[in-house]
């Protein structure tokens, strides 16, 4: 059941779901393009989430009670069986177990569930992998998508597109760590995601991205229209690398020559959710061929 | 150009925020208290938007290298020029070689001081207010520091006599306990009743880590009604599927302090979030200070929106006031 | 002689010593000259130096180690010589 809430006088908040799904995350992405579409007088922000989204309006010019009566209409006519997301597939290359994140992982043991093992390890043992090798090759297996943008500037909700059984869960610390490596690579709840910049946070932490998310002075291509890379709805796949390769990645960021490899795809929510593997080796094909 | 003599404890650029860009997880920045922002803008015949400086519980000491208008408002830290002491909420004339400088906080916690044709700092996103977390905007994104030299901009729009002054009525005052309203609500129902209760009636004490990306409070722990949790939330009762954070909300992580966030707060998360200030109380949740009391008063849509027009309706005495 | 009150400038946390494993900047009974760090206060996450505006002996402190004080309050006694 959707609830309809008043975050004081300027924010609505659409809950369509209290747990995670590509349907719940696919739905608030055709509800708020239609928000963005109708041009409502006073719209200031426009915010789809996990499985909720959220509007900011200025009450002077548009009525949050009118406004409400549209969103509602708007739910029960936009359907996910006719919307098709035009978005990136991205290589996001990943070095694991690197030492930054290695050293902030062990900084904040006492904050953990298990001060005795690495985030990794942890993680590997409570979704049943017998090793934490096995738990990086699910994770790099399949790709995601970026379900929600945000915390801070450009930080992607990444949620991977496999069956809910396959899915990889784990919790955040039990106290938040007061600094995490920028570009960070982390995963807590159903959700990975990359830290743009260095600061708090609860994610359970696997290891580094080789290139930025965020560039507040652009020096990179990606970023001249935006300081933030991703975009919701575009989908990411997270690649092992090893050291040399991330050294060379890095290089070329120092130099302004890198560029994220990507492809552009149209695909309905209707591919994702009928056969998730189907279409995730269609996803991987088209990156790579 | 206004030379930075000594910083004072927080002073930042501020305008009226970086808006349109929350949903790349960008927070608007800007004043914390709008009303006495604009106010002071006003009193110098600014543009509402221009550039202020927000200067926090210890204020700078600043050397004018040119002829200015300016004007403070905000709460009561008292200003001197040339250590005499200057009216705030007054339209003031500063000569090339005055300085301006503060005594201790006596009530509220911001003050604002305007400049007849603003702070002029690049434009970021639309804005120039300082986002100090990412380093964006203001003065070279940060608070300022000795030696600063800060530029007064070209966006005066009309001169306001020297001697103009807010009336009385106008200005808000502040006690060392606050009354500030909320509307209950966004997943409020992941809160026990008693628990709700609980948050409406106790008094509620602001910790020292308040600044401008939240205010946290010490009180009793609250209560999170049980369930299995919900796929992708995470294993805390508190948890939820990662969410967008309205400006004001108030969440409770693991029940034990709640956190308003504020102007630089984080734009989203996976916590409950039970209730919002509504925007005409924001302007008041900047002059609370840490220690200081605060109990949440729930109101509807209706007394929110009714608040909003009132204080529209007090701007615009500051304007007429200011226009002759 | 005359006792001069250190008061507090701002609201926050009071602290005896520059970090959890040093010395205190100054015992009661000690001798300080005018510009000594006496104690800390921290707000916002900023730490602000309280400084002794005379010479003179801490007579004794009001608060203590870690607890909240308020703007303006009374946070140690100088006995100025």
């Amino acid at each position: 059941m959707t609830r309809y809430e008043h975050g004081g006088d300027e924010f609505i908040f659409v809950e369509l779901a209290e747990e995670m799904s590509l349907e719940a995350n696919f739905k608030a992405m055709a509800i708020t393009n239609k928000v963005r579409e109708k041009q409502y007088p006073g719209i200031i922000d426009i915010c789809p989430s996990n499985a909720s989204y959220m509007v900011r309006v200025n009450p002077d010019l548009f009525h949050p009670e009118q406004l409400i009566q549209e969103l509602r209409t708007l739910e029960q006519q936009v359907t996910i069986d006719d919307f098709e997301i035009s978005a990136r597939i991205v290589d996001v290359p990943i070095l694991f177990e690197d030492p930054w994140t290695h050293e902030a992982v062990m900084r904040f043991r006492d904050r953990h569930q298990d001060p005795n093992s690495t985030d990794l390890e942890y993680a590997a043992r409570i979704n049943g992998y017998q090793s934490k090798e096995a738990l990086i090759q699910a994770i790099t297996d399949f790709p995601y998508l970026v379900s929600m943008v945000g915390f801070v500037p450009g930080l992607p909700w990444c949620y991977q597109m496999v069956p809910r059984e396959q899915q990889i869960e784990v919790p955040k610390y039990v106290r938040p760590r007061t600094f995490t490596p920028e570009r960070a690579f982390g995963f807590g709840g159903a959700f990975a995601v990359i830290y743009p910049v260095q600061g708090a946070g609860g994610y359970q932490l696997f290891g580094v991205a080789a290139a930025p998310i965020y560039q507040k002075e652009p020096t990179l291509p990606d970023f001249q229209d935006s300081m933030t890379f991703p975009r919701q709805g575009d989908i990411f796949r997270y690649r092992k690398i090893d050291r040399d390769e991330f050294d060379t990645i890095r290089m070329q960021v120092e130099q302004g020559t890198f560029r994220y490899l990507t492809k552009e795809i149209t695909f309905t929510p209707h591919d994702v959710i009928q056969n998730p593997k189907q279409f995730s080796e269609n996803v991987l094909g088209r990156l790579y061929r | 150009m206004i030379k930075v003599i000594n910083p004072g404890l927080q002073t930042t650029v501020q305008d009226l925020g970086r808006m349109g860009y929350y949903e790349i997880g960008m927070p608007p920045s800007g004043a914390m208290d709008k009303y006495s922002h604009r106010a002071a803008n006003l009193l110098v015949g600014n543009d509402e938007f221009a550039a202020t400086l927000e200067i926090t519980y210890m204020g700078p000491t600043l050397e004018f290298q040119q002829d200015a208008v300016i004007a403070l408002t905000g709460g009561d830290i008292p200003p001197r020029v040339n250590n005499t002491p200057v009216s705030m909420w007054e339209t003031i004339q500063v000569k090339s070689g005055d300085q301006l400088s503060f005594d201790f906080v006596k009530q509220g916690a911001r003050v604002y001081l305007a400049i007849a044709g603003g702070f002029e700092v690049p434009t970021v996103l639309g804005s120039k207010s300082t986002y100090t977390l990412c380093g964006i905007g203001g003065y070279e994104g940060r608070a300022l520091q000795t030696g600063d030299l800060l530029k007064v901009g070209d966006g005066m729009q009309r001169p306001v006599r020297v001697g103009t002054c807010v009336p009385k009525g106008l200005i808000p005052e502040f006690s060392r306990t606050h009354e500030i309203r909320v509307i209950m609500g966004l997943c409020s129902y992941r809160l026990t009743d008693e628990s709700k209760d609980r948050f409406l009636s106790l008094e509620w004490t602001v910790t020292p880590e308040a600044n401008r990306v939240g205010y946290r409070f010490k009180g009793e722990r609250l209560n999170f009604v049980p369930r299995e949790q919900p796929f992708g939330a995470g294993s805390n009762p508190s948890n939820v599927v990662d969410l967008g954070y309205p400006i004001g909300s108030i969440q409770v992580p693991d029940g034990v302090e709640p956190i308003c966030l504020l102007n630089d707060a984080v734009t989203g998360g996976g916590y409950a979030t039970i209730a919002t200030v509504i925007s005409t109380d924001l302007n008041r949740m900047a002059q609370i200070k840490t220690n200081e009391k605060v109990r949440f008063l729930p109101v509807t849509l209706d007394e929110a929106l009714e608040a909003r027009r009132v204080l529209n309706d007090r701007l615009n005495q500051i304007k007429q006031i200011t226009n002759k | 002689m005359s006792d001069h009150t250190v008061m507090s400038p701002i609201p926050g946390v009071f602290y005896r010593k520059p970090s959890p494993d040093q010395e205190d900047y100054v015992k009661e009974g000690q001798h300080v000259n005018a510009g000594d760090i006496l104690c800390l206060i921290e707000v916002m996450k900023n730490f602000y130096e309280v400084k002794a505006e005379t010479n003179g002996v801490i007579e004794r402190f009001c608060v203590e180690n870690e607890d909240v004080v308020d703007a303006g309050q009374q946070i140690a006694i100088l006995r100025v010589e």
